[in-house]
Order: structure tokens, then sequence, then C-alpha cells
């Protein structure tokens, strides 16, 4: 997968580089909220659930200040991506135990295209491994700046 | 009552669709290293569900991997790809009962 197949999967409407969350709840309710108004989920709590199981299965804070919180559910229709970013940070039970700033929350239906999911992951975890990318995330003005950053990721 | 019973067969497909991926998860470097405390959740879950419905759900899901698939808002089952009819769609919007897909034989979840 490109970086620019990539950014198919994204959408300004799900870049929000000012959230006010201060706990790992209240973050995946301010994104799942986002996903709702924007028409592209129905049933909040099925996808809260369905992201807080996944956290007892392991924590997706890779560290690094990285967090991907990701699953299927059948409550969706195509793959997609939200980006967030918390300035003040947000303790997440990350790995390295260390607030998370850089939120990137993949949801997935049942069956997908292509099967794109996992090597959607994949490509995610290459990007944000570069510390050069998760500088730049870090201080993205607009929605414009995160697609440059992505796309030469 | 029906909703409840909809919501959370959603939530044990939703369950099985991580178990399924953990190893492949793993592989990418996440963590994902309670696999039984999901294997109890899904444990519990299931038995909260009315048997009748559990069995077919899991007849289905031996049948056709995914037993509940979602509709687009145009009315299209994801499974068969079928056009449902009207009628179908302002009930199963409503999630009070569960509706089979009269193409495929899925259980259908509106997206919309």
């Amino acid at each position: 997968m490109t970086n620019d197949e990539l950014l198919n999967y994204f959408d300004e409407l799900l870049f929000l580089p000012d959230l006010k969350a201060q706990t790992k709840d209240e973050l995946f309710e301010e994104i799942v909220d986002q996903f709702v108004n924007v028409k592209y989920l129905r049933n909040k709590d099925i996808v809260l659930e369905m992201l807080n199981q996944r956290e007892r299965l392991g924590s997706t804070g890779i560290g690094k200040k990285i967090a991907i919180p990701h699953g299927r559910t059948t409550s969706a229709s195509d793959v997609m991506i939200a980006f967030g970013r918390s300035e003040q940070g947000i303790n997440y039970e990350a790995i390295d135990k260390k607030p998370v700033h850089l939120i990137f929350m993949i949801i997935a239906p049942p069956q997908d295209e292509n099967n794109m999911y996992l090597p959607i992951l994949g490509k995610m975890v290459e990007i944000l491994s570069k510390s050069k990318n998760r500088n730049k995330l870090m201080s993205a003005e607009t929605y414009s700046d995160f697609v440059e950053i992505i796309s030469k990721g | 009552m029906e909703k409840k019973q909809l919501d959370m067969l959603v939530a044990l497909q939703d369950l099985d669709m991580m178990i399924e991926e953990i190893s492949e998860v793993k592989r990418l470097g996440f963590s994902a290293e309670r696999e039984e405390e999901i294997m109890k959740a899904r444990e519990e879950l299931a038995l909260k569900i009315k048997k009748p419905l559990l069995y077919s759900y899991e007849k289905l899901k031996k049948r056709y991997k995914r037993a509940i698939v979602p509709v687009k808002e145009d009315n299209t089952c994801l499974g068969c790809f079928i056009r449902l009819p009207t009628s179908l769609s302002s009930i199963g919007r409503t999630d009070t009962s569960v509706i089979y897909c009269e193409g495929c034989g899925r259980i259908l979840y509106w997206l919309t």
C-alpha cells in the first residue's frame, strides 16, 4: 500500500486537531461522536463497546505518544480513519506508560473491499515509527498540512 | 427486548472478528496478549442471547463466516447485494426485530 492510497481512508471531517478529551473514555466518545455527526456511523454504543473490548485485549497505545484504537464492527460499511490530536496528552495506559498525543482511530466493516484493513494498520505503524513524521504531525495546522505529511511519510 | 438482543448479537460478531484477527494484529506489533479475557467476555455475552437466536447466528457464521451483514442506505444487503424491499427497511432501522435477508438468509443490520 502506498501513502497516497492510505490517504483515501482519511477525511477532513474526521480531522480533529484540538481534542478536548482528558481521559481515554472521553477520547473514544469524542472521536466516535464525530463519526456519528458526519453520518459515517449510526450506533455509537456498539462502536464504543468494540473499542473498549479491544483495549481489554491489550492497549492500542503503542508508545511514543501514539495510539491507534482499531477494530472491525458490523455497524460500519467502509474503512475509515479519524485523526485526533491532544496538546495536553491523555492517560491511555500506553505500553510505555506515557501520555498519548496523536490518535488514529481506524474503524473497519466486517468485510472490506480487497481486505485492506490489516494493510492499513501496518502502513500506519510504519509511518508513525518515524520520529520526523510524529514531530510534524504534532504541529500540523490544517488538513492540507496533514495530507502532505502522510503523503511524504 | 429484541433491540437489545440484536445489539448483543452485533457485539458478539464484533468480538468474533476481533478474536479471528488476533495473530495478524500481534504480527503488526500491537499488544493483544489478554486473549483469555476476550474469550471470557464472548462467553458471558453469548449466555445473554436467547438460545434460538444464538443457534441461528452460529449456524450462519459457519456457513458464511459473517452471520450479520450491514445494509447500506440504498437498502442493499452487503452480504449478497440484493436490494431489499423498502417495507423491510422501515422496520429494520428501528432495530426492534431481527430480520433475515430474503436473498442469503443472513441477519441484517441497518447502517443508517
